[in-house]
């Protein structure tokens, strides 16, 4: 019984997606096939609403505020890229992809081969017609797609830079790396204003293949951002995603992993961070499809103001997966008593040779931590402070180095200090 | 250790499958509101519980069945089942001397002697058969301290007052699909009221026995202790083997008033079908306590090792401020056996506090599911949970699945989850051997060394007999 | 003490085994005599926790050739706690700890399992409490101990005295003590071995494995023999132990060079 699989079952569309549709201009260019398919998903399906299982914490009133319409892309200024840093802007007009010095080991899909693979991935984890995959498809003019070869020694830093304009900014990527290929992509995810950021992610790691992907989100009060990440591997491959978020009104992120045979790893880190009236989930689901995987997970949220956090993490371990080692923790910080955590592990397993541990915690800083550090004279204020930084330390040392310049934690701590509108909570009541 | 071999161990023919052969008094199949109109005359029911079944079946009306294709399962068919079977005797006998013998001789079968000769000393017994309950020991005794323990019915007509304050204020009418049918066509079950201040001095126990093959049963329970009163209370469950299935959905009611406490076991052993999924009891129940007062305390333990499909959810709402809920479980599954079963503490009050022991043990095809929910209401300062769900898989063909949500709105309160899956190890399990236990006393220390925390909540009479019953179900024959 | 008309407690002859596919014991003989006290020693990996894994049927090893006698008849096909009853015991290099399963229960069962194989009778909770007190001595336990779970939680020291406690418990014919010296501090050490001293007599036979000579200072032993790639490459009396203290194993390389060497005794 996954809840994330079942299409919402609502027979047509909606009032927000028909303006959208009807805002574009007809499907055209490279992924014209796939905007069809897209915009033909998006007239039967309607944006997901809280009666739906997998959405049921989740309000989408953040993405009906924003404009049914493309984003016009208007580059913005971004921080130096760091050494070793190979950057790509995936906001701005064709000419950013186009004629790419590509570095060694990297070259892009050429049109049959993309047709192939492009959506494989999606299919294999079941996310083909979920509605942020069909908005993705319905929207996205083109699609960084690569095949990587060999260790690729440059990290790829992928930037959509939103700004504060109004619509829909769709990204979409396909990397498809070969035998034994190692590569580290930093995505970093930017919003000023009242935008949607729409993200497709297809991966899929050949054999001894290693991805480390990293995910810096940081957004604004009115913006939406929408990942969906479908990863395969192959056996004795390595994933490693780090994903972090904060400041954003609706952040949704959704990675979802099989591991095609089994015996490969998995590790997947997150930290999510809300206040005010916004709203972070995260949906995993890592499947197993054969013995001896091992995943390693551990999420991370902070909740302030009247901010509400969801993390909804599902590890399917069948029959032919014995021996899989798969641990799961769930860490929660409620801060307001106007904020909210939801936190649901779901285990499904039927192999008995497995070892599967999963834990969750909810509560506010620990008083003996914070009294330990006031009896050493650090003031109240501080020390939770020094405590949150802490908190969130484990996994922003994780992210790729080439973060440093987006100045992750102090974003994540600002976010932590830019006063809560007060008084704008209202409470709304819980329904059970 | 091959797994497989532990698997046969777990296959152990069902003790309680007999059938007593005794006249029945049916009413004919179906539902309408006639016969919810029936069994409340049958009954000589005062008009306001005649009322609260007529709300509730019209409310059952509108409500949607749960998805049983879903399942595997063929729908229940409502119009296919008896609401009401009784024993045929004329009235609920003054002396056991004239209760038909053939249902003493059933319930001391079940090892549940009533007679005053055999009766356990310390523990008051209500024998429910079908869906009647035919004898309530030691009620005099326990009138002496003002505790009233009797069957419903007999509540309803010689303490209508208590039972119209409390009835359905727990679990109301409409809560859910099979609660809305139990409250409009229960038959029978048991009443407990411990009045303040009082102690009871001695363990409660219901005997559940379903013996017709077409009935459902439908038994309601309510327990109420008032101000600092406490009680222990005990249900035990057994069918005989049909190749068809019966329904059981119960509904169990507890109210815990200030400084009350009140401790439920549940040893349940429903017949639970054949190796191949044929048969066995459908037991989808209700339970629910409410920590009204402040300083109370709800405390439930189960053993559930029975049933073909299992749907329960003893829950706590704790109110009270500084109220406590406890849950401690052991199911078993094995063959196609599903259950479904976990908690939900609801914590409202400041200060509340819950702990929830779950371990689940699945062997065969079966699956064995851990569903709970803790909730931390914005009024609930201070409150704590811990929970642990571990689950024991024998063989590879079971599933173990653990669904454990929280939602926290209480920046101050703390929750605690962990989880395990384990086997039993083939290390382990050598270690015992080459010290000379058997593989089949080695695999059920097992099993009971991993129940142990769920066991020690038992009452001391029942905890023994928890264990039996578990290794009674591992046990079988190996080479 | 060696008495050459001592009965044979235990008959190895040839034995081959492996786990998985993996060959570990490549023809392994020996022959314990009621009275006797064996030492054997070896490097890391030759196979000796093997050899009494075997001896005591754990089931991830096969053997594919050889015998094993016990008093005569045939060990290896009997169940591993049928070993346990009869007087085989096997004091681990790893206890396994088992959560829940209490130690006290634990001991109780498994005594009388081996009771009931000798024809006593079983011993009730009181009575069996009196015999872990009076057994809890030899090994200087704290009772505590038997209160928790099995080995669980406990220190290494600690789940190697747990082993002589069962030892104690079990009386066992042929003792075999996988590196029961190993965790121990210096206290510990004597006690454990006064232990072994106080349980071993003229009817049985106790086979130490162990790497230090500190062991077989305090638990004098009849013969020492080196095992060396999953057999017993040489056989000696005391002092063979003195002589690996020195010279460490490198010899045995050179010796394992040659096509097999009969043993010689020194
Ligand atoms: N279950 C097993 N699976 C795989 N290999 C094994 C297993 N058991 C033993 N072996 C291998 O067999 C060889 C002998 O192991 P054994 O434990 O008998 O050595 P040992 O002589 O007791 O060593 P030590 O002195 O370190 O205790 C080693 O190479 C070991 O890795
Ligand atoms: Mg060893």
């Amino acid at each position: 019984m996954t809840a994330m699989g079942t299409p919402v079952a609502v027979a047509s569309s909606d009032p927000w997606s028909q303006a959208l549709l009807s805002s574009l201009a007809p499907a055209a260019g490279p992924l014209e096939a796939v905007q069809r398919r897209g915009r033909a998903g998006l007239t039967h399906q309607a944006m997901p609403s809280r009666r739906a299982e997998a959405w049921r914490f989740t309000d989408t009133a953040v993405i009906q505020a924003i404009a049914p319409q493309l984003l016009q892309p208007a580059p913005e200024a971004l921080p130096a890229c760091g050494e070793g840093v190979w950057r790509l802007r995936l906001d701005g007009g064709e000419e950013a992809l186009a004629d790419q010095a590509w570095p060694a080991g990297l070259t892009p899909l050429p049109g049959p081969d993309l047709e192939l693979a492009l959506g494989q991935t999606l299919a294999d984890t079941g996310g083909r017609e979920h509605w942020p995959v069909l908005l993705n498809k319905a929207t996205a003019p083109r699609v960084l797609a690569l095949r990587v070869r060999g260790e690729v020694a440059p990290t790829l830093e992928l930037v959509s830079e939103a700004g504060a304009g109004p619509g829909v900014l769709p990204v979409r990527v396909l990397l498809l790396l070969e035998e034994q290929a190692r590569l580290t992509v930093l995505q970093v995810h930017r919003s000023g204003g009242a935008n949607l950021t729409s993200v497709v992610v297809e991966a899929r790691l050949g054999r001894g293949a290693h991805l480390s992907h990293g995910v810096l989100a940081q957004g604004h009060p009115e913006a939406a951002l929408l990942a969906h990440l479908a990863v395969v591997q192959h056996p004795d491959s390595n994933f490693d995603q780090v994903s972090t978020a904060a400041g954003w009104g609706l952040v949704r992120v959704e990675p979802r992993v099989l591991q095609s045979e089994g015996s490969a790893a998995t590790s997947l880190l997150g930290l999510q961070a809300v206040r005010g009236q916004q709203l972070a989930d995260t949906h995993s689901q890592v499947r197993f499809g054969g013995p001896d995987g091992t995943l390693e997970q551990g999420h991370r949220a902070i909740a302030d103001g009247a901010g509400r956090s969801v993390f909804n993490g599902a590890v399917q371990v069948p029959q032919a997966a014995q021996r899989t080692n798969a641990s799961q923790l769930s860490r929660n910080l409620l801060l307001s008593d106007r904020a909210r955590i939801d936190t649901k592990p779901e285990l499904e397993i039927v192999a008995d040779d497995v070892r599967c541990a999963h834990g969750a915690t909810v509560s506010r800083l620990q008083q003996d931590e914070l009294f330990y550090l006031q009896s050493r004279g650090i003031g109240v204020d501080q020390a939770a402070r020094l405590l949150l930084r802490g908190f969130c330390a484990e996994v922003l040392a994780a992210l790729p180095a080439a973060a440093a310049p987006w100045q992750p934690l102090e974003h994540l701590l600002d976010q932590e200090e830019t006063g809560d509108p007060e008084g704008t909570g209202d409470q709304e009541e819980t329904g059970r | 250790m091959s797994s497989a071999t532990v698997g046969d161990l777990v296959s152990q023919p069902y003790k309680y499958g007999f059938i007593t052969e005794i006249e029945t008094e049916k009413i004919a199949k179906g539902l309408s509101e006639d016969v919810v109109r029936l069994i409340s005359a049958k009954k000589e029911e005062p008009p306001f519980l005649l009322d609260f079944r007529l709300r509730a079946y019209r409310h059952w009306l509108t409500m949607q069945e749960p998805d049983w294709a879903a399942l595997g399962y063929p729908p229940i068919d409502y119009q296919e089942l008896i609401y009401y079977a009784a024993p045929r005797q004329q009235q609920k006998k003054a002396s056991l001397d004239e209760v038909d013998p053939a249902l003493l001789e059933t319930f001391e079968k079940l090892g549940i002697p009533l007679s005053e000769q055999k009766r356990l000393s310390n523990v008051a017994v209500d024998a429910v058969f079908d869906s009647v309950s035919i004898a309530t020991t030691y009620k005099e005794k326990l009138a002496e301290d003002g505790v009233i323990f009797c069957s419903i019915s007999e509540a309803v007509k010689e303490h209508p007052e208590l039972v119209e304050r409390y009835l359905g204020t727990v679990v109301p009418a409409n809560d859910n699909f099979f609660a809305a049918l139990n409250s409009a066509v229960f038959s029978d079950g048991s009443f407990v009221f411990i009045p303040k201040g009082v102690a009871c001095p001695m363990e409660l126990s219901t005997y559940f026995r379903i013996n017709s093959g077409d009935t459902g049963q439908f038994e309601r329970t309510l327990i109420v202790a008032e101000e600092a009163a406490t009680v222990s209370y005990l249900e035990g469950c057994t069918a005989p083997m049909f190749d068809t299935n019966q329904l059981h959905a119960a509904v169990v009611e507890l109210v815990a008033l200030d400084d009350a406490s009140i401790k439920y076991s549940t040893v349940q052993n429903w017949y639970a079908g054949d190796e191949n999924g044929v048969g066995g009891i459908y037991n989808f129940v209700t339970k629910r306590g409410q920590c009204r007062g402040a300083r109370s305390k709800i405390s439930w333990t189960q053993v559930e090792t029975g049933s073909a499909i299992t749907w329960k959810y003893p829950s706590c709402v704790l109110q009270g401020a500084d109220s406590v809920g406890e849950f401690y479980s052991v199911a078993l599954t094995n063959h196609r056996q599903q259950a479904d079963t976990g908690t939900k503490m609801i914590h409202v009050g400041p200060r509340t506090r819950s702990t929830i022991v779950s371990k689940g043990i699945s062997a065969g095809h079966s699956s064995n599911s851990y569903r709970g929910l803790v909730q931390v209401g914005p009024k609930a300062v201070g409150a704590r949970n811990y929970s642990q769900c571990d689950s024991m898989l024998i063989g590879d063909r079971a599933a173990a699945n653990t669904y454990p949500y929280i939602r926290s709105q209480q920046p101050d309160a703390n929750i605690e989850h962990e989880a395990s899956t384990c086997r039993i190890s083939a290390d382990q399990l050598f270690y015992l051997q080459s010290r000379g236990i058997g593989f089949e006393a080695a695999v059920s220390m097992m099993v009971s060394g991993f129940c142990r925390d769920v066991f020690n909540q038992l009452p001391m009479e029942f905890a023994a007999e928890a264990d039996k019953l578990l290794s009674l179900k591992l046990e079988g024959s190996v080479g | 003490m060696i008495r050459s008309d001592a009965p044979i407690l235990l008959e190895i002859r040839d034995l081959h085994a492996r786990v998985e596919d993996q060959p570990i014991l490549r023809g392994v003989n020996l022959t314990l005599r009621a009275g006797e006290i064996h030492a054997v020693m070896g490097r890391n990996g030759s196979g000796k926790s093997t050899l009494s894994k075997v001896l005591a049927g754990h089931p991830a090893y096969t053997v594919t050739s050889g015998s094993v006698l016990y008093r005569g008849a045939d060990l290896l096909a009997l169940e591993p706690e049928q070993r346990a009853r009869i007087g085989l015991f096997l004091g681990f290099q790893y206890p396994v700890e088992i959560p829940g399963v209490s130690n006290l229960e634990f001991l109780r069962v498994a005594t009388n399992a081996r009771r009931q194989e000798q024809g006593l009778e079983e011993l009730d909770t009181f009575a069996f409490d009196d015999l872990v007190q009076e057994r809890l001595r030899v090994v200087q336990m704290d009772p505590a101990f038997l209160e928790r779970s099995v080995n669980q939680g406990f220190s290494g020291g600690e789940k190697k005295r747990n082993e002589i406690l069962q030892m104690a418990l079990l009386e066992p014919l042929v003792a075999i003590l996988d590196e029961t010296d190993s965790g121990l501090d210096i206290d510990a050490l004597r006690i454990v071995a006064g232990g072994v001293n106080q349980l071993a007599g003229p009817d049985t036979s106790t086979l130490l494995i162990t790497h230090y000579q500190r062991l077989l200072d305090a638990i004098v032993p009849d013969f020492v023999h080196v095992m060396a790639a999953g057999r017993i490459l040489r056989t000696g009396g005391k002092d063979l132990a003195l002589e690996l203290e020195e010279r460490g194993y490198d010899w045995v390389d050179a010796e394992l060079a040659q096509p097999l060497a009969g043993a010689e005794v020194g």
